[in-house]
């Protein structure tokens, strides 16, 4: 019997039907992968003269893929893929348009650091876009394993470009920890996803869904549902499973410090609130109190060890563990607000989105004055209305929309998520509205206090030689200040409240 | 009653192995334990009819990458028993001891709590839920059907996935500090 034969014989035998895909829907990950190895292909042949293009071409990949996602939101309609396991519809969309555009101005942020410093870049640059691929990849995910694989997708170059300053010890101990924490969270995440499947045979998130109402509440289900939400509780850094994050902000290159704090922390919560929302609307009695527990505690020690922090980019760490709280407060009363979460999911969306914004503003800002200053300390900041007044105005917004303060973007984002948590009109929505606005006032005071440094206190040292800010990083500014004085101005965000029917299982 | 019989002592095989790992303080036996544990769970897999993912399991871990486990423990030089009377935070040992018990009881709680009266997630050492799909095919048809149609997309994302670590780990490894870097990389020495 020849080989051939027997291929014709299995071939003859198994009934297969090859799945159709939908380009359109596909078109945004499938343009940003042909770039990935375009770029691949580039540094190959280019070498050392590629070199200096590297940063444009994966910015040009990023802005090429946000094409397909603007028609396919112009064009609304939601399309499922794969039998239900991935699902393009106006949530998804939102958050790819976000992963892509984070993605082009972390390109911006990295292309001076890069090329001054002595790294690998163009490995920089495809593992960047890779990251980016596997968040678009999470943002449509409907099924455990697609959820899983993108997240893996997104987290391993993640590790590796912490430690990507190899010299710097700090850099190879942030790589190390976040590798380590990221495995030991995929590990839980993957136990809990595993008892998920045991219970309800099936791994997209609707089946499940069905399958867990009809079970009611189990134990078993108890320790499945806590222990994948565990898995993103690290991936996003809520307290208690912050540990790592504060080490490896400090360590890794400051442009993949703001890619982490945005886009990588964005990523983790898309997963959160999807499988929140989607697979677990009958575990709402077990889910919510967890969330609020995790929540309150995330923003109160978040914000209180911030405010003791020194340095400018532990101070952003622990802020954003402490951001990372009022985003995770509308998952504490998810069931009981509108249209089964949807309000919940919308609230945490547009606030990922400003937050976004604010953020890489504050890094940029953190990059260009550390060209000068040499000094991650906050003091370092000193006096620099009299040298950068131009720097100082962007920080001042972004410190600004990050503490709350209308009209910048951060204060719509906030009044979002209080709105739905006193939507809920339950005790424990309202007592989560009051840890937050706590929270708030307390985080004012440290955010202020670098625009008091900023404004009113002399420069160390006298030294007020002008800071020369590259083109690409006036550009990554231009973006953000616009993005977050838009959103907050005209209250313009996307509305994702169509998401429902097919993401949600009915 | 066989089946029960071949669960428990694959099960036995699965913890003893699982134990060997945690507490030899040698990482050749500990590799070697793990070996053990990687076989009990084939056994697993074969009760509950998944042939292939029990010859899978242990071609490819057993086999394969317990194998790699053993090359980089032996060409790293660190065959040799470490010592373990140091403890770098005190009470860490005292406090991992506590947090592991407390979690044991958790899950063993959370397990058999859970039995019900319609067994479907029960403790009983019959097949899961998640039967065979279809009978009247063999398990590794339902497998290709599976990977290359519903989850042909995670399929292609992990061999992206694979050359990405593969990419980075030999740039992060690669000794940048020696002086014969302009050999094989003209120019990056400039730098």
């Amino acid at each position: 019997m020849t080989l051939a034969f027997l291929a014709q014989q299995t071939i003859e035998r198994i009934p297969f039907d090859s799945p159709t895909i939908d380009w359109h829907a596909f078109a945004p990950e499938a343009i940003l992968l042909a770039w990935t190895c375009l770029v691949v292909v580039v540094d190959m042949v280019g070498l050392e003269r590629a070199r200096r293009f590297m940063p444009g071409l994966t910015g040009v990949g990023f802005l090429l893929a946000t094409i397909p996602v603007l028609t396919l939101w112009n064009d609304g309609a939601t399309r499922s893929l794969f039998e239900g396991a991935y699902v393009v519809d106006r949530y998804a969309l939102a958050l790819k348009g976000l992963f892509l555009i984070s993605g082009y101005v972390v390109v911006l942020l990295s292309t001076q650091y890069m090329a001054d410093g002595d790294y690998y870049d163009s490995e920089y640059y495809i593992l960047l876009a890779s990251s980016v691929l596997g968040m678009t990849v999470m943002a449509s995910a409907r099924d455990l394993i697609t959820i899983f694989v993108a997240l893996e997708l997104l987290s391993i170059p993640a590790y590796l470009l912490a430690a990507w300053r190899k010299r710097d010890l700090k850099s190879n101990e942030a790589g190390l920890k976040y590798m380590l924490m990221g495995i030991f969270a995929s590990a839980i995440m993957l136990y809990g996803m595993s008892l998920l499947y045991g219970v309800a045979g099936d791994t997209r998130l609707s089946v499940i869904a069905e399958k867990l109402t009809s079970e009611g509440t189990k134990p078993l289900l108890t320790l499945a549902a806590l222990f994948t939400i565990i898995g993103f509780a690290f991936k996003v850094s809520a307290v208690p499973f912050h540990t790592w994050a504060p080490d490896t902000y400090e360590g890794a290159p400051t442009p993949l410090t703001a890619f982490l704090a945005v886009a990588s922390k964005a990523a983790g919560f898309v997963a959160m609130v999807t499988i929140i929302t989607t697979a677990f609307p009958g575990q709402a009695d077990v889910v919510e109190p967890f969330m609020w527990v995790l929540s309150a505690l995330t923003m109160s020690i978040g914000n209180l060890i911030a405010m003791r922090q020194t340095n400018i980019v532990r101070m952003l760490a622990y802020s954003g563990v402490a951001q990372a709280g009022y985003i995770m407060a509308p998952l504490a009363v998810y069931s009981q607000t509108g249209q089964n979460g949807v309000s919940a999911a919308s609230a945490i969306v547009n606030y990922l989105i400003i937050y976004s914004a604010m953020n890489l503003g504050a890094f940029a800002v953190v990059i260009a004055a550390a060209r000068k200053t040499r000094s991650g300390e906050i003091s370092s900041f000193g006096g620099m209305l009299n040298y950068a007044p131009g720097l100082t105005t962007a920080m001042t917004v972004f410190l600004f929309s990050l503490a709350g303060i209308p009209p910048m973007g951060g204060w719509l984002a906030k009044w979002q998520v209080f709105s739905v948590l006193l939507q809920s009109e339950s005790t424990w929505g309202t007592t989560l509205a009051l840890v937050a606005a706590v929270n708030t006032v307390l985080a004012a005071f440290y955010y202020l206090n670098v625009a008091k440094q900023m404004w009113f206190m002399p420069a160390p040292d006298g030294d007020t030689s002008r800071v020369r800010v590259p083109p690409s990083l006036v550009a990554a500014l231009a973006i953000t200040v616009i993005a977050t004085l838009l959103s907050g101005v005209t209250g313009l965000v996307p509305d994702i409240t169509d998401f429902g029917s097919i993401a949600l299982g009915r | 009653m066989v089946d029960v019989i071949v669960f428990a002592v694959a099960g036995l095989i699965v913890l003893a192995g699982g134990l060997g790992v945690v507490l030899n303080s040698n990482p050749v036996r500990s590799a070697l334990s793990l070996v053990a544990s990687f076989f009990g769970v084939a056994v697993l897999f074969v009760l509950q009819e998944a042939h292939f993912l029990a010859l899978v399991q242990i071609v490819v871990y057993a086999g394969a990458i317990v194998v790699l486990f053993l090359f980089v423990i032996m060409l790293l030089g660190v065959d040799e028993v470490e010592d373990l009377s140091i403890e770098p935070l005190s009470g860490q040992r005292i406090g991992g001891l506590l947090a592991g018990a407390a979690l044991l009881v958790f899950l063993l709680g959370g397990l058999f709590l859970s039995g019900g009266d319609e067994g479907a997630v029960a403790v009983t050492g019959t097949e899961s839920v998640t039967q065979p799909i279809d009978e009247t095919q063999p398990n590794i048809d339902n497998l290709a059907t599976d990977l290359f149609g519903r989850n042909v997309l995670a399929f292609e994302a992990t061999a992206l996935l694979l050359t990405i670590a593969t990419v980075g780990a030999v740039v992060l490894v690669r000794n940048a500090g020696a002086e014969d870097l302009s050999v094989d990389e003209p120019g990056r020495a400039d730098h």
